[in-house]
């Protein structure tokens, strides 16, 4: 069943199996937040290694490259200094 | 009590492989992936409804395995979106996700692939700047060629086989950056396996019609962004040039993905496939039939079988192609720019790491220095670190620590304790 | 005549405590040497906490040293040495259930015997803490603590332009003269006046009637998230017994929960006795962190990117070994903190730095240094009194 994820609260497609990257990836979405150290946060290895594409689903940050798509998900960039 | 099951994790080629030849053997195996498929980096699956890009050759390698692991029936059973959280010295395994527990395995096979070598370049860290696989992995699941312009840089033969697969999807790559001198070695490639050359050969056949530029003995030397797009700068052996690009894919070849798997004596802990040893699909696959069947002989108390000889053959051509590929990195790490940021988790740069002076300790790296302590746990960094702290002899960055990857807390303390119950 | 000496004093053991003596002696104008087997801060004093904590002290000699410890960090922080390292911030102390309120009156008793810099602001419940959760009965708020990262101590001690620094290097034996020390580092021959030996768990390699042994505590560090969330340590009181009765008198988890400069939290810790740092285990990480969780349950939502066993120097008696050892003036010893180590360096750096320049300790300190004297194991001594 496909559906739609919210990403920021901006509803997003998604297709059956598919990632949270991979959909935001195909939206055209490349700032996933900014990292403790400042820097823009992405994807960057795509298999759950580099730690760059932490998303936050309520208040926990998790890999968006590993976290299936699901009818309703709400996502939200990982934040950045000012709220973490 | 002690679960009876063998854990295998990683349902790639390797863990596959090895659940099917312990499950022959009359074992009962759980096999667990992160992903939502089977498949592993390799074998990564459509999407529902997208078609497979696989060639004939990787669709038959591929059903053939599944038909050995279907053949198996409930003596193997798979748990996908399913994570590895680590092992610890009393030999009880942590599982996050989809099918979450602590359990005491018989046995732990270790079969999670391998992860890609990028080296550090000033502008790496920017967003659509990914690595090669990824992109590799987002083609193979969608089926989809990438939007905007691609660029690809690094070194390996990774790079070719997605620059021909970019252009089998209509969307060739801008140009593709090499940093070795791979057709200048006819003998040496001439001894590669047929299947090898077979495969480059097409590779190349697709770039070259698509008309795209293959510079080699040449290297992506920054990154930045200019109006919305993202600009390379490449030395060639010929001078410099720049071009623009709305994704840039880098790629250093690979190495076992092998960071914070620790070992425990409790229980039989195997490595196989890409994670012992990075060699490739073939290898894999050979190596977790090989390695399935010496742990089922072991777990028996009978006599290791003969050493795989695929795999002996799949290691000669890996070292083959690796000479294939030799290139000077070594100079281009040390002429990074002091900005350039080594730890990509910390934004930790090689000024900060030459502030520690001549030769620092590995406790004054990490402590001081803050290199390899970020969420990823140095593996995108640690390699690049030692080489530039000490470039006469490296040291490694730590010892391998739990967990294998960031858990989060909720889900610790969630997970079923499975490691009291009675089995039968 | 006295043979050439390659250094006034040779300092064995680059951790905090080691660095605090080398820099004490470095400033009095003597010609220091520091080797490590490893480098600085490898060992305890990298994996620490870095509470500069007189509440988790046991009352008596530890204590008092801890208070004078205290007191003079905060000077040497002042003064700019250990300014980058050393920041003041409060302690949350809690417990739950009848053990619990009874180390917390035994602390608030304490800390009012003491008199000193450490006092109980509040008393009460978890509203003391934003924060803090249904886990916490009752929470005391402490002010006049402080946090100091060990491995920034130690760096700050080691930059005196006197000390040599001689890493990697091991000392494989020494024999001690009338006029100074002959020592094998890692197979060279050194000559220096006095040999001070701040090894902790190393040191029975080369003393091994001095019953030092090794206490592994687990630790768990988290991802980072917003800084100063938490405004200091969060410790339960069965940390405190833990500490005060010895490894497994408490009955509910001994859990620290340490909020780092980075935004990160150190989540400690066990007494083990052994010494592996890999060695940890899911069973006791869920033990620490479901308590953690309880008390402050923003932690549910971290994510934990690194566990090891930290590794204490901890001595059969409970108490650290420091000063010259017995027929030995010139081997001087200061190890078995068992994690103190970050609070007391500043004074015992100090103390033993005297005693290798010869100088009586100052009235305030004699008997409580006097109590860690090494001859109190003395195995001469000890057939003695047998």
């Amino acid at each position: 069943m496909s559906g739609q994820i919210f990403w920021n609260g901006t509803a997003l497609p998604y297709r059956p199996g598919e990632t949270v990257a991979t959909a935001l990836t195909r939206a055209g979405v490349l700032r996933f937040g900014v990292a403790p150290g400042g820097q823009a946060r992405g994807i960057f290895c795509g298999i759950g290694q580099c730690q760059g594409c932490l998303v936050q689903v309520g208040a926990r940050l998790t890999e968006a490259c590993l976290l299936p798509c699901r009818d309703g998900l709400m996502v939200s960039d990982a934040g950045g200094p000012q709220h973490g | 009590m002690g679960d009876p099951r063998i854990l295998v994790v990683g349902a790639g080629l390797a863990g596959l492989a090895a659940a099917a030849e312990l499950a022959c053997a009359g074992h009962q195996v759980l096999v667990v992936d992160q992903a939502r498929q089977p498949g592993g980096a390799v074998h990564r699956q459509p999407l529902p409804g997208a078609r497979s890009l696989a060639s004939p050759a990787q669709a038959r390698r591929w059903r053939a395995l599944m038909a050995d692991v279907d053949a198996q029936g409930a003596r193997i059973e798979i748990a996908c979106n399913t994570r590895f959280g680590g092992v610890d010295h009393t030999g009880t395994v942590l599982l996050t996700g989809d099918a979450a527990a602590l359990l005491q395995p018989q046995a732990l096979v270790l079969a999670v692939g391998a992860r890609e070598k990028v080296q550090p370049r000033p502008g790496w860290t920017l967003p659509w700047v990914t690595t090669a696989g990824a992109l590799q992995v987002e083609i193979k699941t969608t089926s989809e060629p990438p939007a905007g312009r691609v660029l690809l840089a690094g070194s390996g033969p990774l790079l070719l086989a997605l620059g021909a697969e970019l252009v089998r999807l209509g969307q060739p790559p801008v140009a593709i950056i090499e940093a070795a001198r791979p057709f200048s070695h006819p003998l040496q490639s001439l001894a590669l396996p047929p299947p090898y050359m077979v495969e480059a050969a097409r590779h190349l056949a697709r770039l070259v019609r698509a008309r795209v530029p293959v510079f080699t003995g040449a290297a992506l030397t920054r990154i930045s962004e200019h109006e919305g797009a993202l600009l390379a700068e490449i030395a060639t052996r010929k001078g410099s040039l720049g071009l623009a690009a709305d994704r840039i894919c880098l790629h250093d070849g690979i190495r076992p993905n092998d960071t914070g798997l620790t070992d425990s004596t409790a229980l039989p802990v195997l490595r196989l496939g890409d994670c012992r040893e990075a060699l490739g699909a073939a290898a894999a696959l050979a190596d977790g039939r090989a390695g399935g069947a010496a742990l089922a002989a072991r777990l028996a108390g009978l006599p290791a079988p003969a050493a795989s000889s695929a795999l002996a053959r799949e290691a000669l051509a890996q070292a083959r192609l690796a000479r294939i590929y030799a290139h000077d990195s070594a100079a281009a790490l040390a002429a990074l720019p002091a900005d350039t940021v080594i730890c990509r988790c910390e934004n930790r740069t090689r000024a900060d790491l030459d502030a520690l002076g001549p030769s620092p300790t590995t406790r004054q790296l990490r402590l001081d220095g803050r290199f390899g302590m970020g969420a990823c746990q140095g593996r995108f960094c640690a390699d690049w670190v030692a080489r530039l702290a000490r470039p006469d002899a490296p040291q490694p960055l730590g010892i391998p620590r739990w967990p294998a990857r960031p858990i989060s807390v909720a889900e610790l303390l969630a997970a079923p304790d499975l490691t009291s119950g009675e089995f039968e | 005549m006295a043979k050439a000496q390659d250094h006034d004093v040779l300092i064995a053991g680059a951790g905090i405590v080691g660095a605090s003596v080398a820099w004490h002696l470095a400033e009095a104008g003597l010609k220091v040497a520091v080797a490590d087997a490893t480098g600085p801060a490898a060992a305890a004093s990298g994996a620490s906490d870095g509470a500069v904590s007189v509440a988790s002290k046991k009352p008596g000699v530890m204590a008092r040293l801890a208070t004078g410890s205290l007191l003079y960090t905060r000077e040497l922080a002042a003064r700019g040495l250990l300014g980058p390292a050393y920041a003041a911030r409060p302690s949350y102390v809690f417990g739950a259930g009848e053990d619990e309120m009874a180390a917390i009156d035994a602390l608030i008793a304490k800390l009012a015997a003491l008199a000193g810099p450490v006092r109980v602001c509040a008393d009460g419940g978890p509203k003391l803490l934003p924060g803090a959760g249904a886990g916490i009965e009752r929470l005391v708020v402490l002010a006049g603590e402080g946090h100091m990262p060990g491995h920034k101590a130690v760096r700050a001690y080691l930059a005196h332009p006197r000390i040599t620094p001689l890493w990697p290097a091991r000392i494989n034996a020494f024999a001690a003269d009338d006029s100074g020390v002959e020592v094998d580092l890692g197979g060279k021959p050194l000559r220096v006046g006095v040999l001070v030996a701040a090894l902790g768990t190393s040191t029975p390699a080369l003393f091994p009637w001095l019953p030092v042994l090794p206490r592994a505590g687990q630790l768990i560090v988290t991802d980072a998230g917003p800084v100063g969330a938490l405004p200091g340590s969060l410790t339960a009181a069965a940390y405190l017994l833990a500490k005060t009765e010895g490894p497994g008198r408490e009955a509910l988890p001994p859990v620290v929960i340490d909020p780092l400069g980075t935004g990160q939290f150190l989540i400690g810790s066990s007494r083990e006795e052994h010494a592996d740092p890999t060695r940890v285990d899911f069973a006791t990480l869920r033990h620490l962190l479901a308590r953690a969780a309880a008390a402050y349950p923003a932690l549910t939502e971290r994510r934990v990117i690194r566990a090891f066993a930290g590794i204490r120097a901890a001595v059969s008696d409970g108490l650290p070994i420091v000063g010259p050892m017995p027929g030995s003036p010139r081997v001087i010893v200061a190890t078995g903190f068992e994690g103190d180590g970050i609070c007391l360096s500043a004074l015992i750096g100090r103390e033993v730095a005297g005693m290798v320049r010869g100088a009586s300790p100052g009235a305030e300190w004699a008997a409580d240094i006097a109590a860690l004297a090494p001859a109190r194991f003395d195995p001469a001594r000890q057939e003695c009194v047998a």
